[in-house]
Formats: C-alpha cells, sequence, structure tokens
C-alpha cells in the first residue's frame, strides 16, 4: 500500500549582516580633490575598521577607549579595532581581496605596519596613496628625517603614515646582573663568560632577526656599509663572519644553544622566569608596562648599547579597496594630534615616543610633553636616540633571516 | 554471571584515570592561578601578588570577550547543527552501501583533515568573496563546515556500519510511516554517533582561527581571536582569564553527553569500521 510519502525539511536560520548606509569612500581619488571640512563630513556617522596587533591590553585600551572616544565624541564615527596575532594575517586579507578584484568593499580600512608588510602592500599596489598633505595634523610630521621618510628603507612616498617611534633595548635583572654587558662585542664576551645565561629567540621572529642584524652590523665594522641597496658580494662577506660569531656563541647559550625560543614571548618568559639573565625587545617602554602588570619582575631595568640599537618608526596605512578611506582620514589625522600622541607617551599609558616632531606642537601640548616622567626602569630615551641605529632595507633583512635559519638555526 | 574481579583491567582503568587527569585536568589549573596572578616567578609555587585586573580587562567593553562567547557560542551550534544534518545522511551512504567511487568520496570527505588548512584558506577566501559570504557570520559558519564534517561524516559512518536495517524494514511493515520509523527506531539507534560525532564538530569549529579571521574579516570576532592575541604576547593573565571562559562551553557539553562516552557506547566501538 502505498502512504504519501512526507518529507522533512530542516530549516536553518542564519543571520545575515547589515548592509551599511553612510557614505561609501572607496574611492580614493575623488577624496584627493576636498578639502579636509568636506571630507570630515563625509565621514561623519560612518565606521572604520582598524587591524591591529591586539597582543596588549594598554595599547588596546588606548586605541579603543582614548581613540575610539574621540572619534565617537568628535566626529561620529564609530571605531572596530579588530586584534590580530600577526599583521601578514591582514595583508593577506588585502592580497586575497585585490586577487579576486574586490576594489571598492574591502574589509579593511586601516593597518598598522612597517617594514616588510609595508613593502608587500606598497609593491603589490595595496596601499592608498598620495594623500597626506589632507590631513591638517600632517604638518606635524617631519618628511625630511630619513627615519620617517624611508620604511625600512623603503620610501614611504605618502602611501603611509607615521604613528610611533621605537628603539630596540635591553632589559636586565638588577638583583641578579648588577653589570650587563653595553655592546656587542661585550656581549659576546659576557654570553661565553655566564654560559647558559644568554639566548636569543630563532629568527624569523621579529626581535630576534634584530638581535642577530646587531651582530650582523658589528661584524661589518658599522652600518654604513650596510646602507643602499642589497649587495650580494657584502652579504657574503658579512655573514660568513656573523655566522661564525653566533655559531662560536651557540655552547654557551641557554640549553647549549641546542634549542631557541621561538616567540619573544617564550624568550620574556625565560627571562621573568630568571632562567636567563637578559632579555630585549623593540619597544623600550614595554619594561615598565611589564613590570607594572607583573611579567617582569620589579628588579628590570631597562638600557641601550654604547654602539647602538636599531630603531624604526611605525606606520599606519589604508588598503586601497578601503570602503571606509574619509572616515579612515580622519583616524589617522586624530592618531597624528599633539594630544593622542602626548597621551600615547604617557607610561601608564603606552610610553610610546611621538612620531610627531613636539616642536611643532601647540604650546600647552609641548609643555605637557617635558612633564612626562618616563617609567624609572625603562631606558632613557636620550641615552637609546644617542646611539640610534637606521634598520636596513628589507631585501638585506630577509637574506640575513633566512642566512640565519641555514647556517645557525639548522 | 560471574561477578570475579578483573584486576589488571582494573589497575589499568586507574592508570588511564590518572593519566587522563594529567593530561586535561591539571593543564588548565595554573592558567586559572594566572588569571589572578601579578606576575609569577620562579621558584615561587604560588604567586605573591594577586589581582583581578586581568578579569576586570576580560569583562571590559575594550576587550570584547563577553559579545564574543556568545557569537563563538552561535557559530559553534549552528556549524554542528548543520553538520549532523549533512554528516547523518552521509555517513549512513557510506556506511551501509557499496557504490563506484566510494573510496574517493571517502578521501574527499577526510581531505580537509589531511591538507593543513592554511593550505586551502588563500583560496577558499576568493571563492567567499565571489559569493558575498566575506565579513558575515554566515560564511564563518559555512567555513567551520569543512573541518567539522569530516569528523561527522567519519563517526557517522561507523555507526551505520554497525547498523541493521532490518529494523527498519520490521517497523514499516508493522505500519509505521517513514518519519515515525527515522523518529522511533534509526534516531534511537544512531543516537549515540549524533552526540559523539556532534561534540567533535562542536569543538573543531570552537578552536577555529585561521578560517575565522579570513572569511570573518574581523567583523566576526570569535573567542580563540581574542585568545590567541594575548596567547602570542605572553600576557599568561589575560589569556589565563579568556581561557576559563574559553574551556567553559566544552565542559559542560562533555558533562551532559559523558554517558554517551563511555567505552560501552556504540559511537566508540564503531571507530576504524569504515
Amino acid at each position: 500500500m502505498n502512504k504519501t510519502i512526507k518529507t522533512t525539511l530542516f530549516a536553518t536560520a542564519l543571520s545575515i549582516a547589515s548592509v551599511n548606509a553612510y557614505a561609501d569612500t572607496a574611492d580614493g581619488q575623488a577624496l584627493l580633490n576636498k578639502s579636509w571640512n568636506e571630507i570630515k563630513t563625509i565621514a561623519k556617522g560612518g565606521e572604520v575598521n582598524w587591524f591591529m596587533w591586539g597582543g596588549s591590553d594598554s595599547i588596546n585600551q588606548y586605541v579603543s577607549e582614548y581613540i575610539g572616544g574621540i572619534l565617537k565624541d568628535e566626529y561620529d564615527i564609530t571605531l572596530n579595532r579588530v586584534g590580530i596575532s600577526d599583521t601578514a594575517e591582514v595583508v593577506n586579507i588585502v592580497l586575497g581581496e585585490k586577487e579576486a578584484g574586490v576594489t571598492d568593499k574591502g574589509t579593511v580600512d586601516m593597518i598598522w605596519i612597517n617594514g616588510e608588510n609595508f613593502r608587500t602592500m606598497k609593491q603589490g599596489g595595496l596601499a592608498y596613496c598620495g594623500y597626506t598633505d589632507l590631513l591638517p595634523n600632517n604638518t606635524l610630521v617631519n618628511w625630511d628625517n630619513p627615519s620617517i621618510a624611508n620604511d625600512f628603507g623603503v620610501p614611504v612616498d605618502g602611501c603611509e603614515v607615521p604613528w610611533s617611534k621605537t628603539q630596540f633595548s635591553f632589559t636586565h635583572n638588577t638583583a641578579t646582573t648588577e653589570n650587563p654587558p653595553r655592546s656587542i662585542p661585550e656581549l659576546i664576551e659576557w654570553v661565553k663568560a655566564n654560559p647558559g645565561q644568554f639566548t636569543y629567540p630563532a629568527p624569523p621572529d621579529f626581535n630576534g632577526a634584530v638581535f642577530v642584524r646587531h651582530v650582523f652590523y658589528h661584524a661589518a665594522g658599522g652600518v654604513e656599509n650596510l646602507l643602499g641597496e642589497f649587495d650580494q658580494a657584502k652579504y657574503v662577506e658579512v655573514s660568513a663572519k656573523t655566522w661564525e660569531i653566533l655559531n662560536d656563541l651557540e655552547p654557551y647559550l641557554w640549553r647549549e644553544g641546542k634549542t631557541y625560543p621561538t616567540t619573544i614571548a617564550a624568550h620574556e618568559q625565560l627571562y621573568a622566569n630568571s632562567e636567563i639573565s637578559l632579555t630585549f625587545n623593540y619597544e623600550p617602554a614595554g619594561v615598565g608596562i611589564k613590570i607594572e602588570n607583573g611579567t617582569f619582575p620589579p628588579t628590570s631595568q631597562g638600557y641601550g648599547l654604547t654602539d647602538g640599537t636599531i630603531g624604526n618608526t611605525n606606520y599606519t596605512i589604508i588598503p586601497f579597496n578601503s570602503p571606509n578611506k574619509a572616515a579612515a582620514l580622519v583616524l589617522q589625522n586624530v592618531l597624528l594630534s599633539g594630544k593622542a600622541q602626548l597621551e600615547k607617551a604617557q607610561p601608564d599609558v603606552w610610553g610610546a615616543a611621538p612620531a610627531i616632531e613636539v616642536d611643532r606642537t601647540a604650546d600647552d601640548v609641548k609643555a605637557d610633553f617635558a612633564k612626562i616622567k618616563k617609567h624609572p626602569k625603562v631606558a632613557p630615551a636620550e641615552e637609546l636616540a644617542k646611539y640610534a641605529l637606521p634598520e636596513l632595507q628589507a631585501s638585506w633583512i630577509s637574506a640575513i633571516e633566512k642566512g640565519w635559519i641555514e647556517n645557525v638555526g639548522r | 554471571m560471574s561477578t570475579r574481579k578483573n584486576t589488571p583491567l582494573q589497575s589499568l582503568r586507574v592508570l588511564s584515570g590518572i593519566v587522563l587527569i594529567t593530561w586535561l585536568v591539571l593543564p588548565p589549573i595554573p592558567l586559572a592561578i594566572w588569571s589572578f596572578a601579578k606576575g609569577w616567578y620562579f621558584p615561587d609555587i604560588l604567586p605573591k601578588r594577586w589581582t583581578l585586573n586581568a578579569w576586570e580587562y576580560t569583562f571590559s567593553n575594550t576587550a570584547g570577550v563577553i559579545d564574543s562567547l556568545w557569537i563563538t557560542i552561535w557559530i559553534s551550534l549552528a556549524a554542528t547543527f548543520l553538520s549532523i544534518l549533512i554528516g547523518v545522511p552521509a555517513g549512513r551512504a557510506l556506511g551501509m552501501y557499496k557504490f563506484k567511487g566510494k573510496e574517493f568520496i571517502e578521501l574527499l570527505i577526510l581531505a580537509p583533515v589531511i591538507v593543513p588548512g592554511i593550505a586551502v584558506v588563500l583560496g577558499i577566501h576568493s571563492v567567499f568573496l565571489f559569493m558575498g559570504l566575506t565579513n558575515t557570520v554566515t560564511g564563518v559558519i559555512l567555513v567551520h563546515l569543512i573541518p567539522t564534517l569530516p569528523y561527522m561524516t567519519l563517526v557517522m559512518s561507523g555507526i551505520f556500519a554497525n547498523y541493521d536495517a532490518a529494523f527498519e524494514d520490521q517497523a514499516r511493515s508493522l505500519g509505521a510511516s517513514p518519519f515515525k520509523t527515522f523518529w522511533y527506531v534509526t534516531l534511537p539507534a544512531i543516537m549515540p554517533g549524533i552526540i559523539v560525532g556532534g561534540l567533535f564538530a562542536f569543538l573543531v569549529s570552537w578552536s577555529q582561527y585561521i578560517l575565522t579571521l579570513l572569511i570573518g574579516g574581523g567583523r566576526v570576532i570569535t573567542l580563540p581571536l581574542l585568545l590567541f592575541n594575548f596567547a602570542t604576547s605572553g600576557r599568561n593573565d589575560i589569556t589565563g582569564a579568556i581561557g576559563m571562559i574559553y574551556i567553559l562551553p566544552g565542559i559542560v557539553i562533555l558533562l551532559l553527553t559523558a554517558k554517551h562516552l563511555s567505552g560501552r557506547s556504540g559511537a566508540v566501538g564503531g571507530f576504524g569500521q569504515i
């Protein structure tokens, strides 16, 4: 007997993202002909999606609460901070969108960026360029300074806006190591005299690679010999010396150099646990923050090297396909303002060095900058600045990283 | 009927119990302690200073952990539900029938488990871009099916390999409708498999990172995204606090389904029969 066959349909309710209704400002060329007031008006009521490394609660709070508050109150713009673990992840999103032909509805409105990732964005045509003169606070930026106008040796060419400056600094625990080595040659001797007390994160870890570059500069007899385009002959000569130094050092490293920490976080953990005596970081103010939040022992002290440490500038960039360029421009202008740079420089907020010329800010901002008391355990900025070393071009950097992995890491 | 004690088996049970506790229960304890610690250095057994800072940050609007908890639960439940919907019929076909190209289909279903996600994720990204699914919760749910379906389908095909369809024929011959047959005969028989497969699917979806980041485009923030930010930056205190919240649903679901996970359950016995 045939029976009616009933089919049961399962329905799933899936949420669908709402479509935004405010002005689309994907056309960056059109914005270039507008006045700043017009841009502010267009940006009003919109949103901006800023992708940035999200591993610090103090930076997150500064961005979401302080910067986000200004954007909401003064410009009626919603800031959506998207925390990521690795900037390359975002660059890949933009790259994927470009390959798929998404030219005006991109996901990303702004990225905190520098170095290799900037080079990828610029060379791949992934950046919105040529707008910096639109920003009223651009006058605070000293574009004549080569360390601002070049991002790891790559000319900025109006494709990004500086946000902070930073410089590599070392940290020692005054309770266990009273007199740390204060130059690369001293460090090499010190490591041999204190076996097991030192190591560095294996490149391609960002901070580990910077440490290796310090040794590379030392082997080259100074960074002056390495500036400019990648030079194969020079590289072969200097790298041979560098690998020799580092391989000689290996038996004296933590766990006889049989293994290296793979991240700076792991390296700092070793330091916090007193397994090693020295650590370092590209963010000098981090020592103060880490003492206050309990990551580092309170007896930690930051310091610079007498033969110099490498410094760089980090930037914010707007992808070519950002649909919220007007709002992103307003955000960049806020970030550059004397007030926001001052707040960022406060040691209990972040302690990041300003990327603007403090001399060019309003008198009250200038006075407040002068009043900032650095965390006492952070390496003094003047001491670091006196011996600041430039970064190499990205082609050098990737060659050195690769060379380390092949010759030392193995 | 015998009641003799099987001592070697019992000591094996005690041993596996100890191993399980060491592997599953002990690791979260330092994480929990860390979430209340302000610094915890070798050789201290316990932190010297305690603070609620990490928890305050975790529950703040800036951190967005609570919003993200709800969205993560919704995504994982939806992905689990869809996995069951697709995985049960697929498992039945693979477990009960022989057909041409079956091995190939099995390989295709297993592929997402074998091929690393990162290798295919950029390709998926452009397909989803084309379909307008990026930056939406829908897109994230759908992309989570790629890693969840193999588990669901494999468990179900194991179940159906040991399943006797004659019970269904019997029910039908006694006058039950196809729906009633499914509801009263098939479903109870395959329930352990649905629960185990669903648990797998839920936990696999729950822990996705790169698929969520790329397809969600930062508009869909799930807990792993927030957790990895801090885990990779060495903030053990905040990682601990978010981690405590992160493992909660897993524990709740594990407790709710515990009785189906014992060695006697058909779902576990069915493994490897495919």
